[in-house]
């Protein structure tokens, strides 16, 4: 005997997290979903920005890695607090996840949630976790052929970084043929260019998420 | 990798459906899997294998439909053919808007309610 379903399997996730969205927009809180493969600078971005921004904002940061504190005590030791999700080993940050985090953070007192994703090009990618605005790194080491190995990533993110700019004249990396393969995946993607190290082109991001903030806020 | 997670959502979703029909088996599992999207059938089907495992799906076949990316251009509006590597339009260039491509669905299940050929699990 057949029978018809049509059920989307990831309506659970949906649902979870356009709750979670209900919540943050209650609450005022914008969340930036942070994502990009290990090594790319999550940690040393999100530190960047929480040295742009902490002044006029509330921060908190979420940390997704798979097993490890290193990084919410970074965070921490920039003023901002910071609750750590272990995945045990899961690639992806699911909405649930993020719905048992909160327990832990007092929204009432943030303006502006990170979500810092486990590092990976794949995964994240499939799991809405009720943000407001999705952005991807991708590092110059890493290669221009990103795009082409990891297309939902690019076609889902709002906003790329590109991190690492300082290394570009050290490698092959061909600037426009990435931003032109990038442009025909997704053309209403924002892309910035900066170093996190040297810190060039830092302030053109914080400006940009100022303005989106503030925005947001009224 | 997050294959097993997608996994066992279908396998709670055919399960829960199959004994509300009132199912001894559960014996084809049809899934439309969109190609933009990063699930990989094989995946799927090799875990499906491992967790139904003494459940009434044991056994099943998982059969997987891939749905192809189309986008309505923008620009001509005309429907094309997109790849999983350029979204823009085949014929103008314009940009599009994906119709389909995305899905992830459990579309349907076929089930034994007499509970005949429970026996013969090809597991």
């Amino acid at each position: 005997m057949e029978i018809k379903i049509l059920r989307d399997v990831l309506a659970t996730n949906e649902a979870v997290a356009k709750e979670n969205e209900r919540l943050f927009g209650e609450k005022k809180v914008f969340v930036l979903n942070l994502m990009a493969s290990p090594g790319a600078g999550k940690t040393s971005f999100i530190l960047r920005t929480i040295e742009g921004l902490k002044d006029d904002f509330k921060m908190a940061v979420v940390e997704g890695d798979i097993a490890s504190k290193v990084d919410a005590e970074r965070v921490r030791e920039q003023g901002v607090p910071a609750v750590q999700i272990n995945t045990g080993g899961a690639c992806h940050l699911d909405a649930n996840m993020i719905k048992n985090s909160l327990a832990l953070l007092d929204l009432d007192e943030i303006d502006f949630l990170i979500i810092e994703n486990v590092g990976n090009l794949v995964c994240p990618a499939e799991f809405n976790l009720g943000e407001t605005l999705r952005a991807m790194i991708l590092s110059i080491p890493e290669g221009d052929d990103k795009p082409l190995k990891y297309p939902l990533m690019f076609t889902e993110s709002h906003v790329l970084i590109v991190n690492k700019m300082d290394l570009l004249d050290w490698t092959d990396f061909d600037l426009e043929r990435f931003k032109g393969v990038v442009g025909r995946l997704n053309s209403k993607m924002k892309v910035f260019e900066l170093s996190c190290k040297s810190g060039e082109g830092v302030e053109d991001w914080i400006d940009w998420l100022k303005t989106r903030l503030i925005s947001f806020r009224t | 990798m997050h294959e097993l997670a997608v996994t066992q959502e279908i396998l709670s979703i055919v399960l829960a459906e199959a004994e509300s029909n009132g199912a001894k088996r559960i014996k084809k599992v049809r899934v439309r899997v969109g190609e933009m999207t990063a699930v990989v059938g094989d995946c799927v089907r090799f875990y499906f294998d491992i967790i139904s495992r003494g459940t009434i799906a044991e056994g099943a076949e998982v059969e997987i439909e891939n749905i192809p990316i189309e986008a309505r251009c923008s620009a001509c509006g005309r429907v094309y053919r997109a790849s999983e590597l350029d979204f823009l339009c085949s014929f103008c260039g314009g940009i599009g808007s994906l119709i389909s491509g995305r899905e992830l669905l459990v579309e349907g299940i076929e089930i034994d309610q007499s509970g005949e050929g429970s026996g013969n699990k090809d597991s």
